[in-house]
């Protein structure tokens, strides 16, 4: 479809100009770091015997551009090497190119985020079609009321909250990393349950700090619905319960996949707190790993590593809209 | 043929601004628990403003009683210093307080300038600044926070405030831009100038007083994401170490007394902690009201 | 229930609305009979009551109003105030059809009219959904409109006048022979209206419906109406056959009305708008003549004593001058 096609270039030329704008922050970040540990590191180098050339090279492999020269050659260098996907080496993990280390961290995000955010989705939707309907009696106020509440947590606080319940007073459920090591790692029985085990507190605290928003935003999705002309129309013409129920749930729900896939992206950052509580080593960690060791490269990777998830779940978002909606199907703007 | 002939009346919409004070205190009225809120706000200026006052700068320690669990001298235990709990909350909350009210300054002031300069003039200005904002509510926010940490170390509550301010002014913009428009749309800033008004005296006296309520909600959401992560980074120990802080708190509770592991130290992670919740659940109740007073769509029939 | 028009007997109807200053009526006391295979128009102001009139039909008056005495006698039906729940889901579609107006959206929008079709065939338990479709298609054809073309659009790819036709298949392929139409021109285009005026009158006079019309434009009901209620206030002010009104008004609101309409031929000044505004429901007076306020011939007692509803042969009339003159004579 030419629309679909249309959309998707509009999409990756924005997409692009914003990598190279959020490679540019890293850039100057870098550059800027107090007390130029890239100029240290390559005096080091020189003291040590190197010669200019190879110790400018040595830099170059850790931090990913030249220590010398201009700042424009620097920038031109740096972005230059982003284009062929060379992130540069990370310094804490000496010899591991920073894609690699990226693509080991993001396996333990991917699965405790999707997992938690669609269980909160189905569960909020759900909730949600709920509070809407019963939004004058006390259990639909509750409902609101609850939901208002749990997205108004910081998620690191619920977080630290579930570990002082489940963890520490009631101690039924491990929080302290992925799994536990004294299980091979493989396809077996006691290494799978114990991943599964470890994965429940950080997916519930996914799940609980996502559900409130849910239950809102359907909430207020279902009421506009109610409202519209054809709702009442389709009660006239004496349409079964049922299939105006249908009706409603699925105008209402349109709306939320945007954001769905909206927030898919966003929680690969999101991941950062907690990942730290429950000792996951993600993206997030990760990232703050690279802060605290000083490990440039790796930071700025991981950085546009979780811009580029934003980006390409607003693509998503769109993209799907485009399918979903007959009327933007159609290229014209109705409503 | 057929004519329409009956004008259909458009009832005159009463103006805001009149009936606002009273529309408040309807809607306090109804739910108390709204006027709770006001209250657990207000508690919590009061709080940051005068608590620390009652306490020394450098609060007692006491090294016979480190890291003890709740009792009635200290309700909420003590740290691994042997200092009461309570006064850190309660001389932590200046750090808190005073950057969020750096951040609301400077989201209203950018984000109102900027939104109603874009709604207003329109064409190209509209779509470069529309642009902008949207990057900025593209790039995450927290792991931008991380990055910048590394350079800036944020040293006193107005720098947190100034960082977090300017990258939390795009909601308000947009807020404010969807205002400005949907006005324009209704003739409204044109009928003002076919009235002779000036521009300063249409934005000033007829734009901003008809707005105030959406840029008040959206700073407030914006304050409450700023507090979050200010507290947070500091929790993640990517920033120096701040006496008196909660995200500091938080952090050597977690990381060094072990709060989660030791029931004795729980009072030191559940002293900030509760704290964050109670003023959580304080702009909650706040907003909730200020969204059934300004959306009537939500206001019961 | 039989293939024939019913009629329809509304009496001493009386809606309410819950307000924050009470409940407060927005149709009082208002009796009306449709006669079986006639078009009846009502024509009022918006706030008049005439929507809320016409939802009553259905027994669909929406929350926060509610019907607080009267009744709806429909034949083949009953009072349909009285029915509730499965009941009432069935009467609605398949007994009386309700045809919106054309610019409100009264169609699902992400689902196609003919997914819409079988949607109300299910409903109401037809088992023969092919011979539904191809009833359908037929009644779009006889609306002059590609019809296998339309059940396959969504609503947005329809026109005003598309729309407003799609409407009324769905309220007739059910074979109802009541129809209900609200404001069912209002936001087309003259050439579209002439059409869809077209089209009311001769479907009414093919398939032998009893049809109401609700407007606020008294063109509309000269056009097609056989005979013509004029509401006001809540209330029914005059009634009677469309020509006999319109010839001689007796109504001082009635004649305001009529005055108000701009002809091709003749000076525009000549018609003059009817001063002030229509009551809301806050401000229609609680006693005497709900039109009082704008009323060239108002007396002392319009401010204390509702005007009673007077029949005189096929003409109704409320109005206290009316009936003074009436006696002086």
């Amino acid at each position: 479809m030419t629309l679909i096609a249309r959309r998707l270039a509009g999409h990756l030329a924005r997409g692009f100009v914003m990598i190279i704008v959020v490679a540019t922050i890293s850039f100057f970040i870098i550059n800027n770091i107090p007390g130029d540990p890239m100029a240290a590191q390559y005096d080091k180098l020189l003291q040590s015997g190197m010669s200019p050339e190879a110790a400018t090279q040595a830099v170059k492999v850790l931090y990913g551009f030249q220590p010398t020269g201009s700042l424009w050659q620097q920038y031109t260098d740096y972005i230059g090497g982003l284009l062929h996907l060379d992130l540069g080496t990370s310094v804490s993990r000496p010899g591991q190119p920073v894609l690699g280390v990226l693509g080991e961290a993001a396996k333990w995000t991917i699965l405790p985020v999707l997992g938690g955010t669609l269980l909160s989705f189905l569960v909020g939707v759900i909730l949600g079609v709920y509070a809407a309907i019963k939004r004058k009696s006390k259990l639909g106020d509750a409902l609101a009321i609850s939901g208002s509440l749990l997205h108004g947590i910081p998620q690191y606080v619920l977080a630290m909250l579930l570990v002082v319940i489940f963890a520490t007073l009631i101690p039924i459920l491990p929080a302290d990393g992925p799994v536990d090591i004294m299980f091979e790692p493989g396809f077996n029985a006691g290494y799978l349950g114990s991943l599964a085990e470890h994965a429940v507190l950080p997916i519930a605290t996914y799940a609980l700090s996502a559900y409130g928003g849910w239950v809102l935003a359907m909430k207020s999705s279902v009421v506009t619905v109610l409202g519209d002309d054809f709702i009442l129309a389709a009660e006239l013409r004496g349409m079964k319960r049922s299939i105006i129920f249908r009706y409603i749930a699925r105008n209402a729900i349109l709306p939320l996949f945007t954001i769905l896939a909206l927030s898919l992206g966003l929680l690969l950052g999101g991941a950062v707190f907690i990942e730290k509580i429950f000792n996951y080593p993600g993206l997030g960690w990760l990232l703050i790993e690279s802060i605290n060791t000083r490990d440039y490269a790796l930071m700025g990777g991981a950085f546009l590593l979780i811009t580029a998830a934003v980006i390409v779940a607003n693509i998503v978002a769109d993209l799907f809209y485009t399918v979903i909606d007959p009327r933007v199907r159609s290229g014209e703007d109705s409503t | 043929m057929s004519t329409v002939l009956i004008p259909e009346t458009a009832s005159a919409a009463a103006t805001m601004r009149r009936n606002f004070w009273l529309g408040v205190w309807r809607v306090m009225k109804r739910k108390p628990s709204r006027l709770a809120g006001v209250i657990i706000i207000a508690g919590f200026a009061f709080m940051g403003a005068f608590g620390p006052m009652f306490y020394p700068d450098q609060l007692p320690d006491d090294s016979n009683a480190i890291t003890q669990a709740p009792s009635w001298a200290h309700w909420f235990g003590t740290d691994p210093q042997g200092r009461d709990v309570l006064a850190l909350v309660i001389t932590g909350s200046r750090y808190v307080l005073l950057s969020a009210a750096v951040t609301a300054v400077i989201t209203v002031v950018f984000g109102t300038t900027l939104g109603l300069f874009s709604g207003f003039k329109r064409g190209r200005w509209d779509s470069v600044l529309m642009r902008i904002t949207d990057m900025k509510l593209t790039i995450p926010g927290l792991p931008l926070l991380l990055v910048l940490a590394m350079v800036w170390k944020f040293g006193s509550p107005i720098q947190m405030g100034l960082v977090l301010g300017l990258l939390g002014w795009g909601g308000v913009a947009r807020a404010v831009r969807a205002q400005t428009l949907s006005l324009r749309e209704r003739g409204f800033i044109e009928a003002a100038r076919g009235l002779g008004l000036s521009t300063r005296h249409i934005i000033g006296k007829e734009l901003l007083p008809s707005m105030a309520p959406y840029i008040a909600m959206n700073m407030l959401i914006a304050v409450t994401g700023a507090v979050y992560a200010q507290v947070g980074l500091f929790f993640l120990g990517v920033l120096p170490y701040e006496a008196n802080n909660w995200g500091v708190m938080l952090n050597l509770a977690v990381f060094q007394a072990g709060a989660m592991i030791t029931p004795n130290a729980l009072g030191y992670l559940l002293g900030p902690l509760l704290a964050i919740l109670l003023l959580t659940l304080g702009i909650v109740l706040v907003v909730d009201a200020m969204d059934e007073i300004f959306n009537p769509r939500l206001r019961e029939e | 229930m039989a293939d024939q028009a019913p009629g329809v007997r509304i009496d001493g109807l009386t809606v309410v609305y819950k307000t924050p200053a009470g409940e407060l009526p927005a149709v009082r006391g208002i009796s009306l009979t449709l006669e079986p295979g006639t078009i009846t128009g009502i024509v009022g102001e918006s706030g008049s009551g005439k929507s809320t009139l016409a939802l009553s039909l259905l027994n669909a008056v929406q929350p926060p109003g509610r019907i607080a005495a009267g009744s709806v006698e429909i034949d083949g039906l009953g009072d349909v105030v009285g029915l509730a729940g499965e009941q009432l889901r069935k009467a609605r579609g398949a007994h009386i059809g309700y045809v919106f107006q054309a610019a409100q959206n009264s169609l699902n929008p992400l689902k196609t009219v003919g997914k819409q079709l079988l949607d109300l065939g299910r409903s109401h338990g037809v088992e023969d959904l092919p011979g539904l479709v191809r009833e359908a298609r037929e009644l779009l054809g006889r609306m002059g409109l590609d019809g296998a073309r339309v059940l396959d659009s969504h609503q947005h790819e329809l026109s005003g006048g598309m729309r407003q036709r799609v409407g009324i298949m769905l309220a007739l392929v059910l074979n109802a022979h009541l129809v209900v139409l609200d404001e069912p021109t209002t936001a087309l285009d003259m050439i579209t209206q002439a059409n869809i005026l077209k089209i009311v009158r001769e479907v009414h006079a093919e398939r032998g419906l009893t049809t109401l019309v609700i407007t606020h434009d008294i063109g509309v009901v000269a056009e097609v109406a056989d005979r013509l209620a004029v509401m006001y206030g809540g209330r029914l002010v005059e009634q009677g056959p469309t020509r006999e009104v319109l010839g001689a008004p007796r109504h001082p609101y009635t004649r305001g009305l009529i005055k108000a309409i701009p002809r091709l031929v003749g000076d525009i000044d000549e018609a003059r708008a009817l001063p002030g505004r229509p009551p809301t429901l806050a401000t229609v007076p609680k006693e005497g003549c709900v039109f009082r306020e704008r009323c060239p011939q108002r007396m002392d007692v319009c401010d204390t004593v509702d005007p009673s509803v007077v029949a005189d042969g096929a003409r109704v009339v409320a109005c206290h001058a009316v009936t003074v003159k009436e006696h002086a004579s």
